[in-house]
This record gives structure tokens, sequence and C-alpha cells, in this order.
């Protein structure tokens, strides 16, 4: 078994020792009840048509025809359904709350018209069942005028691109003006002026679907005025809270109920137009609606990764340090600006002298959105690519690289702690780096040919609020009350042996009640490394309130309980506070073939103090593996002449199988740097930050050739090669 | 968090609204709009067709069939569509929704259920074609509330993640411990090939039915 | 799904009945082994059968039985079992190549052999040759997976594995409908796009492949299925190989080399074979075959780096015989 290794702390009474999820068994038995397994008594099932045009105006929707088949019991349409679905586009694409609903320019609905992707929802049905739906949706007359489209960022600023808002294809920031995100730090002028070699090269990006294997669905129902929804969420909170916005009604109006999901990975973070479909549906038929959606209503629905180009430019001095460093970067949002379209990297090297100017664009593909480190990966593999080049072509080993220009604290700019050094030193140990690169890359000689490349990072792990409740009776047994779901992570049990830890009572000892907004209270959404950092620490402070209270008045007796809950607000005194990781990979390319099999993959994290080992090991392992899939395999193609999409679907994005993955080395670094709960940082998205960047390294050592474009596929290695 | 009630930007509360029923009857909502429309097919319109159309699908005139069939051990006689799959057949009839539905198409996995003791993908089966099968799914593995000896091993091991495609795991590992003595890892990663997983928790999985293997001795 | 219905066929003859009695009457027919990609074709509406004969019940095709002249196979054994089967391992190899043990375990011989081109633009409901249309979208579009070989006007690849396998085995199809059975090369059975861009093999609506007959083989004879995938498994060749070598010692008495997922239909290095012909299986030798393999190759704008694999393919599956 390939165990973690952990160093740098002890394990407590409860965390950091290996704990098995508290949800296992009714996950291992069919037990637990997702979304798509819930029936309530006279549900209907609901379907939803799509367009088939990249993008088009419609002129008319005749739903005639679909009514009138025996067991439809609701359509809409955008002409009788102007639901803004105010989380799918918000300009500056920042996290939707009601001043940016109030500002958003480009609004999307539940329905829109014109509509702007192949994909795009026109209308909704529910019937008596899923085959009845079905046809209804074939009866439904849709009379399109097509449009001219385009698919790509670049091409969707030149002059004469099809304008797919009315003020053209760049999309506005969180003011509404019509300007690049633009971060300019000391003069990058100056610093190429200094500059012994100035180098530039493009690099271009994929689509990455979040692929989750839960489809996308939402069950709606209203009692009066109330609704509610089970639908697979990663964050109830906000989820309710959009939805109430969305519908014009209060938050208490409002119920998501969400006990266990099939991953996200970003895109069940806040409400979907799923949820605002079946809501209608549900109230114009006076009935629960079960909205499904097939894998490929989900592909082309939901959302992906942002593709990306980027152009860079690097100033450097012989002895390989790094005077100047510029990025013009473009990201393909699809139709719809749902999320930032960042793409971060270049903040790990501290050089003084940075210019970055982002273009999210519209274009008319699927859209994107939040995906596992919605900035990094794609950042991380453009800016550590580019300086792995930078390094060789100076004659420089790239972990000395890295060591020499990597940011480090400042006076100015503290860290609440800072491993990095340790992180990439303990790593290129372990791997055995002076062995495994090539220091002349692509000299191995015949067809297969290995080489080695590393990567390495400093992520967000700052502190933030949620809250927490928790509630002891006279028998001793407490409960937690949360506002998780479990996306995949175990947060349930994460919170609870926090809890436990702090109340000092065993696991066993502690009952976590979540995944429902009438019970539980906010918690941040399972998204952006937030959730052991934040819900942890108010349940610690929760937790913290009641042994005050048990202090004051003893344990309760009889019916008696006592609540404790606290919402605090945290902050690190003005430090930085990151998590830090290193990533090491070994790949034999066959050039004859264009096949690359990874060898060896040792990662090095640290992430705090560990909660759970064995979740936390899993995380990094599985994010790794998704970070190699987008490596090496995954994209979305679609055919420039009629604007379709060709590779949707597990099969034809060549998800990995088992037979596909490594093994894969994981050390943790423990470190307490007395924030967060126990000091606790994150490890959900470290791992996805760093393997493609390490992989394309490895692969460039090894056949000597830069790959510039994700994914490394077979045909752009042999393409390079011939 | 401001007033909810604020008039929507571009569409004002003077838009009927289908969630207020008291506005707009449902009756008023379904006489749609608009003069009879041409479909376009010029374009592929995957799924839906004007020719499907035509058929008019409706409950009264699917074809159905008398069959019959075991579910982990429970002997079941029903009326099926000739048309609704294995899955929906386990999942919407019989209440056993630990298989699942991840893909619809034989390219995930999830839905993998044993049929006469071997794993196929339960999506892509009519349940007609099951008419006399022994079928086992997730929910038969536990015997008297006793989780099997793999099913243990996945709760001991961090199997699954987010689970959904755990019970899909769970069956085909079942069908190759009952075939194979202790199989070591490659031996479990061809087997498996055919079950995706995104949180990709192969690792883990893997190390669970190994783990399982050991424990369980000869074949059973 | 669509409203369909399904017969259940007790034999090959009773299929063949059911389908000419449907067709009859105005429907469509798909026969279906094992299945899953009919029902993935059905759902997606590029397969819009109003009536499936199920096959799963047949008895009388799906054995193996060996006699003077060679080896019979039913047409309706299952993947699973033809991938434990010791007929030839270029068979076996093939079938074990094909899908996941969970397709394995129902798809059958006839089906793989016969089973529509997984084209992208075929499958996302263009309306192309192979739907009934009269355009490949692939010559301007999206075509890294497209053919090399035997191309125009359609340029899709032949998708099964156990096609090139049978083709190497100079096995002949045996074909049943309604005016009986009847036994055709694989020059017959397959179909070119320039004969017949809209289909791939020549089984007319009512007609299944029931079974093939592999000749006998002398005893001194190798074969191997050498396949690459753009992942480990689960996947449709990006380029494959089937070889059946008969050696005397390292010298080649008779070569059999087909290509799969390259070309239109099972693709037969008649050259190739030629050249191997009396020679001794070293390096040299095998690289030049290589070359010789894809001298006419016709690559399309983004197609090209099949080339390189295929000599590349060729050359290992021709080594991996060698003996040593």
């Amino acid at each position: 078994m390939s165990e973690a290794k952990f160093s740098g702390l002890e394990p407590l009474n409860t965390i950091g020792n290996a704990t098995a999820r508290v949800d296992a068994v009714e996950r291992v038995t069919g037990e637990a009840k997702y979304s798509r397994d819930i029936k309530l008594p006279g549900m209907l099932y609901g379907q939803v048509l799509r367009s088939p045009h990249p993008h088009a105006r419609i002129r008319s929707i005749d739903i005639t025809e679909a009514s009138r088949l025996p067991g439809v019991r609701a359509i809409i349409t955008s002409d009788n359904a102007q639901i803004v679905w105010g989380a799918g586009s918000i300009s500056g694409g920042r996290q939707y709350n009601d001043p940016t609903k109030d500002a958003t320019l480009h609004r999307r609905y539940i329905f829109n018209n014109p509509v702007r992707f192949v994909g795009d929802s026109v209308a909704a049905v529910a019937a008596v069942d899923r085959n009845t739906a079905e046809a209804a949706l074939a009866l439904i007359e849709v009379d399109y005028e097509e449009l001219p489209f385009v698919l790509e960022p670049e091409a969707a600023l030149a002059d004469g691109a099809p304008a797919i808002w009315p003020e053209g294809n760049l999309c506005p920031d969180f003011r509404n003006n019509f300007e690049p995100m633009v971060s300019d730090i000391g003069d990058v002028e100056a610093g190429f002026a200094e500059a012994d070699r100035v180098f530039e090269e493009r690099y271009e990006t994929g689509f990455i679907h979040n692929a989750q294997m839960e489809p996308r669905c939402a069950l709606a129902y209203w009692q009066a005025d109330k609704l509610t929804l089970y639908t697979p969420s990663q964050g109830i909170s906000n989820c309710r809270h959009d939805t109430a916005r969305d519908l014009g009604l209060e938050d208490h109006q409002v119920r998501i109920v969400c006990n266990y999901m099939g991953g996200g990975f970003g895109n069940k973070n806040q409400n979907q137009d799923a949820d605002l479909v079946a809501a209608t549906l549900s109230r114009v038929a006076a009935a629960p609606v079960m909205l499904e959606y097939s894998r490929r209503d989900d592909w082309l629905g939901v959302h992906g990764r942002w593709p990306t180009v980027q152009y860079y430019k690097i100033g450097a001095m012989n002895d390989g340090t790094v005077t100047a460093m510029q990025m013009r970067g473009y990201s393909g949002m699809g139709p719809y600006r749902k999320n930032s379209g960042g793409i971060s990297g270049m903040d790990v090297y501290a050089c003084p002298n940075r210019l970055r100017t982002i273009y999210p664009v519209y274009t008319n593909r699927t859209t994107s959105g939040n995906f596992r480190a919605p900035s990094e990966p794609h950042g991380f593999w453009g800016i550590e690519s580019m300086m792995d080049d930078v390094a060789y072509k100076l004659g420089v080993d790239p972990v000395e690289f890295a060591l020499k220009n990597m940011r480090r604290p400042t006076d100015d700019r503290p860290f609440t702690n800072y491993s990095l050094d340790e992180v990439i030193t303990t790593g290129a140990e372990q791997f055995d780096w002076a062995s495994r690169r090539r220091v002349t890359p692509g000299s191995d000689e015949g067809p297969l040919k290995r080489g080695s490349g590393f990567s390495f990072m400093m992520f967000r792990a700052g502190v933030g609020t949620s809250s927490a409740i928790v509630r002891v009776d006279s028998a001793q047994n407490y409960t937690l009350f949360v506002g998780v779901t479990d996306i995949g992570p175990g947060a349930k049990t994460t919170m609870g042996m926090i809890a436990a830890e702090e109340l000092g009572v065993p696991l066993s000892q502690v009952e976590v009640v979540s995944g429902d907004t009438d019970r539980c209270p906010y918690s941040v959404g399972e998204s952006g490394s937030r959730t052991t950092i934040q819900t942890g620490y108010a349940v610690v402070q929760a937790a913290k309130d009641l042994k005050q209270q048990i202090a004051a008045q003893g344990m309760p007796s009889g019916s008696e309980v006592l609540i404790a809950s606290a919402t605090p607000v945290p902050n690190t005194d003005g430090k930085t506070r990151q998590c830090f990781g290193a990533h090491f990979v070994e790949v034999e390319v066959d050039t004859r073939i264009g096949t690359t099999r990874i060898l060896k993959y040792t990662t090095v994290h640290e992430s705090g103090r560990i909660i759970n080992p064995t979740t936390a090991r899993d995380q990094i392992r599985g994010a790794t593996i998704q970070g190699i899939g987008q490596a090496l395999h995954e994209d979305l193609l679609y055919d420039p002449a009629s604007g379709q999409p060709l590779t949707t679907g597990y099969y034809r994005a060549r998800h990995l199988t088992h037979l596909d993955i490594p093994d894969i080395e994981v050390t943790f670094i423990e470190v307490d740097d007395g924030y967060g709960p126990f000091g606790a940082k994150t490890a959900g998205e470290a791992g996805i930050i760093l393997a493609p960047a390490a992989v394309a390294n490895a692969i460039a050592n090894a056949i000597g050739k830069r790959m510039t474009s994700l994914p490394i596929s077979r045909d752009k290695i042999l393409g390079v090669l011939a | 968090m401001g007033d909810t009630k604020k008039p929507d930007k571009d569409g004002g509360t003077s838009t009927p609204s289908p969630l207020n029923p008291k506005q707009q009857s449902r009756r008023d909502f379904l006489e749609g709009a608009g003069a009879t429309a041409v479909v376009t097919t010029a374009v592929p319109v995957l799924g839906i067709s004007a020719a499907n159309a035509q058929q008019a699908d409706n409950a009264a005139s699917a074809p159905t069939t008398s069959i019959r069939l075991t579910v982990n051990g429970v002997s079941h006689s029903v009326d099926v569509e000739d048309r609704w799959t294995l899955v929906e057949l386990l999942r919407d009839q019989l209440d056993l929704t630990g298989t699942k539905i991840g893909c619809d198409r034989s390219e995930c996995g999830a839905c993998t259920v044993l049929m006469n003791g071997k794993p196929v993908y339960s999506c892509s089966q009519l349940a007609v074609w099951a008419d006399g099968a022994e079928i086992t799914t997730v929910e038969g593995l536990a015997q008297n509330g006793q989780l099997s000896t793999l099913q243990q091993a996945f709760v001991d091991n961090n199997g699954p993640q987010c689970g959904f495609c755990t019970p899909g795991q769970l069956m085909t590992a079942t069908a190759l411990l009952n075939n194979s003595q202790s199989p070591n890892s490659d031996e479990v990663r061809s087997a498996l090939v055919g079950n995706l997983c995104r949180c990709s928790n192969y690792n883990a999985i893997v190390e669970a039915v190994v783990s399982a293997g050991e424990k369980q001795g000869g074949v059973a | 799904m669509k409203t369909l219905s399904n017969i259940n066929a007790s034999s090959i003859s009773d299929a063949v009945a059911a389908a000419q009695q449907a067709l009859g009457n105005g429907q469509s027919i798909a026969f279906s082994g094992g299945g899953t990609d009919l029902l993935q074709q059905i759902k997606d509406g590029t397969d819009r059968s109003d009536v499936i004969i199920n096959l799963r019940n047949v008895t009388d095709a799906s054995q193996i039985t060996s006699n003077g002249s060679g080896t019979a196979i039913g047409g309706l054994i299952t993947l699973t079992d033809l991938s434990g089967s010791d007929v030839s391992a270029v068979l076996a190899e093939a079938a074990a190549s094909v899908g996941t043990p969970q397709i394995r375990n129902v798809a059958t011989l006839s089906g793989n052999v016969t089973q529509r081109p997984w084209c992208w633009y075929y499958r996302n409901g263009f309306n192309c040759y192979k739907a009934g249309g009269n355009e490949c979208f692939s010559v301007v579009g999206e075509n890294q997976q497209h053919a090399i070989f035997g191309g125009g006007p359609s340029f899709i690849v032949h998708p099964s594995d156990v096609a090139p396998a049978l083709v190497a085995l100079n096995a002949s199809f045996v074909v049943s409908g309604p005016a009986g059975e009847r036994s055709l090369s694989a020059q017959e059975f397959f179909v070119l796009p320039s004969q017949n861009p809209q289909q791939e093999n020549v089984l007319a609506p009512g007609e299944l492949l029931s079974g093939v007959n592999i000749p006998s083989a002398p005893s001194n004879t190798v074969s191997t299925y050498h396949k690459i995938m753009d992942r480990e498994a689960w996947t449709h060749a990006e380029v494959s190989v089937a070889a059946v070598l008969t050696l005397a010692g390292n010298r080649v008495e008779a070569a059999s080399i087909v290509l799969g997922g390259v070309a239109t239909i099972p693709w037969k290095l008649d050259a190739v074979e030629s050249f191997l012909v009396g020679k001794e299986l070293t390096e040299a030798v095998v690289r030049e075959a290589g070359a010789l393999a894809v001298a006419d190759a016709q690559p399309l704008t983004k197609n090209g780096h099949k080339v390189p694999m295929t000599s590349a393919a060729v050359e290992r599956t021709l080594m991996s015989l060698a003996s040593v």
C-alpha cells in the first residue's frame, strides 16, 4: 500500500490520525441517497431543450403540439419564463452576491434569446415520465435565425468578429468597464532593458470539463410559498441565497437539501440554472419535478475550465536572475462570464517587475467556469514551462532557478510561515532529481526517451468566515451543525474530527448534521480550498464557546441541551498565509508513436496541520491525476465550420482509466502556524495546480522540445519531432 | 442583502411570472404564443428530430413485455416497456437506487451490475434482455447487515471520495474476487478498467480491492 | 428513448424471418448482440430502428467448431469468450483489446465487425455519408482520427479490432439473410467508400454476419494483434496491426498483415506481405517493411501523425514475432 509520509508534527487525540469517513458505510451499501435517487409522490420528470446552433436568434417557439402530448404537465420557454440566473453571468466574474447581481450588465436567464452556444437552454418540459418528457421536447418547434459565430478568444477580439454582446466580445469588469484585468508591478521595461537576454513564447491550453461522475439534476417542490430543492450542491448556503434572489423570494422561503453528491470540482457551488428550471416547472405544474441532465446536457449546459492563450516575455541575467516578467493572456469564457478567467502563477516569483494583462473574452463555445483551482493549473503550466525553458537556455538547473527566483517573505510582506525551500529540496532529494533529470534535454539515445521535470507553488490558505453550531445533551452526545455537503474530500468527517478534538471527546461521540439549509448554518461552500480553514475554524470557536458554557453551568441534565454557535471573522494579522508544494515527475516518451508514460511521480506538500491523513493523501493523489489528464488528454474540440462540439463525454475526452494511473508518492511536511483550526491549511486544490507543469517539463526534458499546447497529445509530440 | 423584491433590471414586475399562479393560470401558460413554425434540420440535432417526433411516443402505445428476473436473490415479475433500460428498471421501478447513471452511454461504468455473475453496463442493456437473469446490485452485497469483506475494505481504505462511482467499482471488484484469489494491483486495475473515477481515487480503490483479496483468501 | 419493440430470436433463421416481417411492415430493424453500441446510437438518435431483434438467446451461433479445413466461429460468440479461445493469438488478442470487461461480456464478434464508424461527425448527428447524406465533414474539418488509406469520399476509419484479425487470418464471412446463407471473402464483404460511402460492408437490411470460417494454418504460424490507443484501454485503435506469419526459423514463408485504425476498411498490406516472403526478420527488413506499409498513405490536413505511427507499429509487430 502506498502510504503517505508525514513529518513535522505529532498527531493529536483525534486530529492527525487516519480516520475512516463517517458516512463511508452508506456510500458502499447504496444507502446513500444522491439527489437523483430521491422520489416524491406525484413526481414529474423534466427535460431541457437545447440550441443546436452556436449563435442564433429565436424568432418563435411553438409549443402547441408538445402541449397536447398526453402526460405533459408543463412547458416553459423564454416566452413565458424570464427568470434571471444571476450566478450564470457576472460582471467581473466575481463571487455572485447582491451587489454583483445589481451591477451585472450581460444578464443570463434560464432561457436566452439569442442563444449563444450549442447547448444553450431554450425550453423545458415536465411530464409524467422521462420518455414522455423527451418526446415532448421533440415536438417543440423553434424557428431559429442563425447568426455568425466565433470560437476562439483572439479571433473574437479581432476587428469584424461577430459581436456576442452589443459592446463586443471583451468581458466587462466588475465596474462594467470593458478593460482587461491588469496587474502592473514595478517597471517591466526597465527590467527588460537591464536583462542580458529576453525570451518570448506563446502557450495555449484547452477546455477541461469538470466531468464529475454525477450529472446535474434538480428536484423541486413547493409547499405554499416555500421552495425545497434537492440538488447536488457544494455550497448549499450559496445555492439558497442565489435561488431566493433569482426567484424574488426571501432566503427562508428556499430550502436546499444535499446529503450526498457525486463530485463537482467547482461546478456545483452557486445555484445552477437547473435549480431554477426545476423550480419553475414545479410551480407551473403544481407538482414536484425532477429535472434530469444527460451527460451531454451536463457537458454543454454546465461548465469547465476556461481555455487560454498566454504570451510570455521574460528578461533574465546570465546567472539566472529574472529581471522582468510579462504576460498577455486570453481566456475563452463562452458567451457568459460565470467566473474570473484568471491565469495565475507569475506571483510565485519574486521578480520586482511584473506586468500581467488578461483579456476574458466571450466566445460561442460552452460556458467556462470554476474547476478545482480555477485560475491555476493552466497558468502555472504556462509560466513554469516558460521558466523551465529559460533555465535550460541559460544552462541553469530548474530547481536552482526556482530557488533563486521564487518569492520569499519580506519585512513588509511577511508570511505566517514559509516552507517552500524545504518542500522543494525534500522533493528533489526523494525523487533523486540530480540523477533523473537530463542535463541536456532530449539526450537519451533511441526512440524511448526519459526525462524529468518539476514544478512548485504557493497557493492561498487565507482565513475567512463561516458558521457552526454545536449542541450537547444530557447523555453527553454532541451534535455539530455545519452547512457542508461533502463533495468528496470528507468534509463531514473533517469537521467532526475538529469538533471532537476541541471538545476533548472521541469522534464517535460527535454526530455531524449537514446538507440542509433549514438545519445548518452558513458555510462558505466546499470550494476554493476554504472549508477546512473557514468552517473548521468556526467549529473550533463554537466548541470553545460550548466548553465555556459547560464550565460555567455544568453538563445539561434531563431534557436540557446546551447550544453554542460561532461565526468568527478571523484574520492573519496582516501576514500572507499560503500552502506550499512541489511535484517531481519522470516520464518516458515513445518518440515514434508519441505516447507519454509516467514512470515516477513524487509530491511534497506543506498544507499546515493535516486533519485526516487518509483523506488528505487522496486529495493530493486525486487532484494530481486530474492534472495529468489535463496535461495529456482532455480538451473539447469544436468543428470550426459549424461551431458544433465534437468531443463531449468521457470516451471522446479520453479520461484516465485505472490502467493509466501511476503510483503517486505523497509527503506532507506539517507545520502549525497558529492560524486556522489547529493550524490546518488546505489540500483540496494543491495537487492539480502542479501536475500539468511538472508533466510537461518532464516531457520537454525527455524529448528536448518545448510543448506549447495542452493537452500534449501524441499528434502534437509527433508534430514537433517530425 | 438588499431588497429582493426590487424589479428585475430589464423585466420589471409586469412580466407575467409562472412562479405566481395567481397572475397566470397554467392553461394560460400552456397556450403559448406564436404561429406554427418550421423546424430547421440543417444541423445535427442530437437525439431530437422531427423524424422521432412523428412517432409521438406515449406510454399507451409503447410496446411492453412481461419478464421475470431475480435481483439480489429476490424474484420479480414485472411488465416493462421494451425501451426501458435495465438501470431504469432497477432504479425507477424496483427502487434500487444504489446503481448510478453516470453517462448512460457505456462510457463510465457507474451503472455496473452483475448479470449472471458477470459485470455489465446496465445502462446499455434493455430490461427485456434481462428476462430470466440473476442480477446483483450493490444493495445485494451486504448479507444480514454485515458488509462484505470488500465493502469493509473500501470503508477502511477510503475507497469512496464522492462515492458516485463506488457501487460500480464494488460490483466489478466483487466479480473479480469471486473468480480470483488475492489479485495483485495490476490484475485489479485490468479487471476494473471499465470503471472510471473522476475524483481519481484510483490508487485507494485498488488498495482496497487488493486488501480485500488478501483478507478473503480463497475463491468465494 | 424513442419507442421501440424488442423481439427475442431463438435462432439465426428465426432472427432473419423476424427481420423480414418487420421490414415488410415498413419498420426499420437492428440486430442486437451485446447491445451496448446499438443502445448508444438509439439514445443519440443516430440509429432510428423501430424493432430490435435480440440475439442474446440464440444458442446455435456462438460456438467454435473445428473441422478438417479450418475453424468455424459463430458470430454471436462474446468477445470475452473469443479472447479466451485458442483459435489464433491474433484473434484472441484483438478481442481482448476491445473496450472493457463489461463490454466484452456481452459484445459479440458479429457486432464488433459490423459496428458503425466512430467518427465524431457521424456520431454527433451530422448528416454525412454514413447517416445517409452526401458529404464528409472531416475533409476540411477535424480529421486527426481519420483515414490515411482508402479514403474518399468518406474518410472514416473502420472501427473494428476483430475485423483486421479475421482478415489477416484469411477468414470468410458468413452472411445470413432471407435468401439463405452465403460466404464472402474479406474483399467481398467490406466496402470502400469509393464503392459506396454510406456503408462499411455489404449487409443489406435484414442480413447479418452469422459466422466466420478461418482456414487452417500451418503449424509454424505465429500471430499477434498490436493496438495503439490514446489511453491505456477503452478506446478504438489509433493504429493497429494484425499480423499472421508462417516462419521457418526466422525466415518468412507467408505473411498476412492487416491494419486497423488507419483505413476505411481493414487494410491488407499486400506489398509488405510480398516483400517479406523469403526474408529473415531482421531490424533492417522490418524497417523497410514499415516504410513500405505507408508508401501510398494519403494523410489529410491533421492526421499525418498516423503515418510514422503506422510504420513504427508494423516494425514493432513484426519484431515481436521474430524468432529470438
